[in-house]
């Protein structure tokens, strides 16, 4: 029970899927099954990264644990507080707790309000303070990520692609959440802005205690910020575990492969190193392979890979791998 | 650079302006026969432009002012549009970073594929189906068969890349110009891309420019590199020598930007503050004199021109001298 103070995040068997009953083609209308059955906690301060290709389900969980999704089965629970079923007062005190950045900042920005405006709002609409309080408080915001508070009246057509992502985290930080979810929030930026963004986030860490559910495909920035590593694939968690154990150790093949197919920024190194290069592509979410959902791509797949779905199981190091043969 | 085979490509003082302000900027390079030269820089820095540039195909805006191209002995900048149309896709084709929205999707892309052999060759059109799927067969797309049947729409990212690799390649040009080819794929696919440029390099012998801000694709594929900041060449070299003893404070930060093997994790990386000038904002000094730790009174005030380090590698910077204050920041 104490243990799960801790955690921010507890999901438990939680399923995510799209369309099927009543589909416009008939009764048969393929379900996409974007999230399968997946249990994940978050630690208090901790930085969890969530990795794998696109469209295996990734913002269909994270929009899940921010309520933008529900899920068709399992619970959710942020800070010891269950998500699913709550009603919409319980919920929206909630989902204060946990607040979600994107991938293009310049999307989550309205064009025509200031920043203030844009930062401020969440305490407003919450009546959390309004005139001069508020107005003390964006600018402490604006403060903390990295931007001045005379900043506050300008629009954000007038700041840089980093700038706005500075913004969009300010606005994410004004209800002082536990959870921060972060999809692909440096995808989109320059190796040196996005340096800039990584630091911050570490350092609004060190200071307020916030934890990260961190969605990358770049498994050299997920490296740097993450305590721990979650490996999907087609709805499922595939392979988890500490980060040095992952990236010493990696277990999985499709983790392996993962890891082969990020280019080390050194030539020497990434020349040399051992190639395990994926054939073909992601299938259809909507015709998940039958056993292993990898087995279709799989260099070391089996007989029984096809039929038994291999369930994630403990290793000595205390990673988790759902593979039959790894 | 390679001064054992003469260049395939030679770009010299290549020099585009858009609304007075030269964006790209006296740009030189060569490419051997065989060889892949990356351009790399942070958006904004003229990398499109340059590659446009080498097949006339600028945008309105732009304007080529000076400089030639080279393929082999002939100067592409001296063609008329007629037969710059003639060489393109025959001797120097180009790919772009968004493959959907360079093919026609109401056209199958095996039509589009022979079309594009049947500009250069004059064959039936069942010869150039024939050639179609084999090209196909080439970029490793399985059952070709069908694929070519089937319309932009109906294949996924990675898939309409190699189509256009296809078409680019089909008429077997020397020279591939790649703008961010894999920027919107993910990692495994890029993998996949990339290997197969690289066996087109080594069984077909075609050189390749390619753009990329990754300097991971670069450290993967590259045999030379041109680093571009606001529209000029900071630094180029060989790939080797510019990973490990970096002449350029702006190579040096780039490179230190990107999270390493050896960093702590959770440790600050480096960065570099501000952000690349626009055009309305070059000086009359080193374009990178605002942001540049080293920068000095002369930097703001004259231009430096590319000095030669040796071996092949060229830094436009007036305090080489001063790079290990440089490594200090970034280590
Ligand atoms: N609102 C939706 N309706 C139908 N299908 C969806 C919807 N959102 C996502 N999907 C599908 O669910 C799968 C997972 O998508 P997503 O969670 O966006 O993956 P990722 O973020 O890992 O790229 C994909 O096949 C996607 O097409
Ligand atoms: N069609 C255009 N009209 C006006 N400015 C342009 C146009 N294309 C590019 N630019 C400007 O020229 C500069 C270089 O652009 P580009 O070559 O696309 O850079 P990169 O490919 O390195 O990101 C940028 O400042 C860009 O805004
Ligand atoms: S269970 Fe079989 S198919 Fe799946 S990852 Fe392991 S070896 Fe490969
Ligand atoms: S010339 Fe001066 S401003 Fe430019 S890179 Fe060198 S030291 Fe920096
Ligand atoms: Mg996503
Ligand atoms: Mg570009």
């Amino acid at each position: 029970m104490s243990e799960s103070q801790e955690n921010v995040l507890e999901m438990r068997d939680v399923a995510v899927h799209f369309g099927g009953r009543g589909g416009f083609f008939g009764s048969s209308g393929a379900v996409v099954k974007a999230v399968n059955g997946v249990d994940l906690d978050i630690r208090k301060a901790e930085t969890v990264a969530l990795v794998g290709e696109s469209g295996c389900g990734k913002s269909t969980l994270s929009n899940t644990i921010v309520g933008l999704q529900t899920p068709v089965s399992g619970s959710v629970k942020i800070s010891g507080e269950e998500v699913v079923g709550a009603d919409s007062r319980k919920l929206n005190d909630i989902r204060r707790k946990v607040q979600m950045i994107f991938q293009d900042p310049a999307l989550s920005l309205d064009p025509r309000s200031t920043i203030g405006a844009t930062i401020g709002e969440p305490l407003l609409v919450r009546g959390i303070a309004r005139g001069k309080a508020l107005k003390e408080r964006v600018g402490e915001l604006l403060t903390q990520v990295g931007l001045r508070a005379e900043h506050a009246d300008r629009y954000p057509h007038q700041f840089s692609g980093g700038q706005r992502q500075r913004v969009v985290i300010a606005r994410a930080l004004a209800l002082e959440p536990d959870l921060l979810i972060c999809d692909e929030p440096v995808s989109a930026l320059d190796v040196s802005v996005r340096a800039q963004i990584l630091n911050l986030l570490v350092a609004l860490q060190k200071r307020m205690g916030v934890s990260y559910l961190f969605v990358s495909h770049d498994l050299s920035v997920v490296r740097h910020i993450c305590d721990r590593v979650v490996v999907m694939y087609l709805g499922r968690f595939v392979e988890i575990a500490e980060r040095d154990t992952f990236f010493a150790n990696p277990k999985h093949p499709y983790t392996r492969a993962l890891m082969s197919a990020v280019p080390e920024a050194d030539p020497a190194v990434q020349r040399s190193k051992q190639r395990f290069v994926l054939q073909g592509e992601l299938p259809s979410p909507a015709n998940i392979p039958s056993g292993c959902a990898f087995h279709t791509r799989c260099p070391l797949a089996t007989e029984i890979c096809s039929t038994v779905r291999p369930e994630l199981t403990p290793r000595p190091d205390g990673a988790l791998v759902a593979c039959h043969h790894a | 650079m390679n001064t054992a085979a003469s260049p395939l490509l030679s770009v010299d003082n290549l020099t585009v302006e858009i609304g007075g302000a030269n964006v790209v900027d006296g740009v030189s390079f060569d490419v051997a026969p065989g060889k892949v030269m990356a351009l790399v820089g942070e958006s904004g820095c003229g990398k499109s432009l340059t590659s446009y540039a080498l097949l006339g195909l600028l945008p309105d805006a732009a304007r080529r002012t000076a400089g030639t191209v080279r393929l082999q002995d002939r100067d592409l900048t001296a063609l008329s549009e007629r037969q710059l149309r003639k060489a393109r896709g025959k001797e120097i084709s180009i790919i772009f970073q968004e493959p959907s929205a360079s093919l026609d999707p109401l056209t199958t892309v095996g039509a589009q594929i022979a079309a594009a052999y049947q500009t250069h060759n004059n064959v039936s059109r069942s010869e150039a189906y024939d050639r179609a799927r084999q090209m196909l067969a080439d970029v490793g797309i399985p059952d070709p068969d069908r694929r070519l049947h089937q319309y932009p729409f109906e294949l996924s990212g990675g898939m309409c890349q190699r189509i256009m690799i296809s078409i680019a390649l089909i008429c077997s040009p020397q020279v591939l110009v790649a703008d961010e080819p894999t920027t919107a794929l993910d990692v495994t696919i890029q993998a996949q891309i990339l290997d197969l440029m690289k066996k087109l390099v080594a069984d077909r012998g075609t050189s390749i420019v390619i753009i990329t801000h990754d300097m991971g694709v670069v450290a993967d594929i590259a045999d030379d590199v041109a680093v571009m900041y606001a529209g000029r060449i900071a630094e180029i070299a060989p790939v080797q020598s510019l990973f490990d003893d970096p002449k350029h404070p702006y190579t040096a930060l780039l490179l230190a930007s990107v999270p390493k093997l050896h960093h702590a994790p959770k440790t600050d990386l480096a960065t570099i503050e501000g952000r690349v000038p626009t055009l309305s904002e070059f000086g009359a000094g080193c374009r990178f004199a605002d942001r540049c730790p080293l920068a000095t009174e002369k930097c703001r005030i004259e231009q430096p021109p590319l000095f030669d380090c040796g071996g092949g590698h060229r830094s436009a910077c007036w305090h080489i001298d001063r790079m290990p204050e440089i490594r200090k920041v970034a280590a």
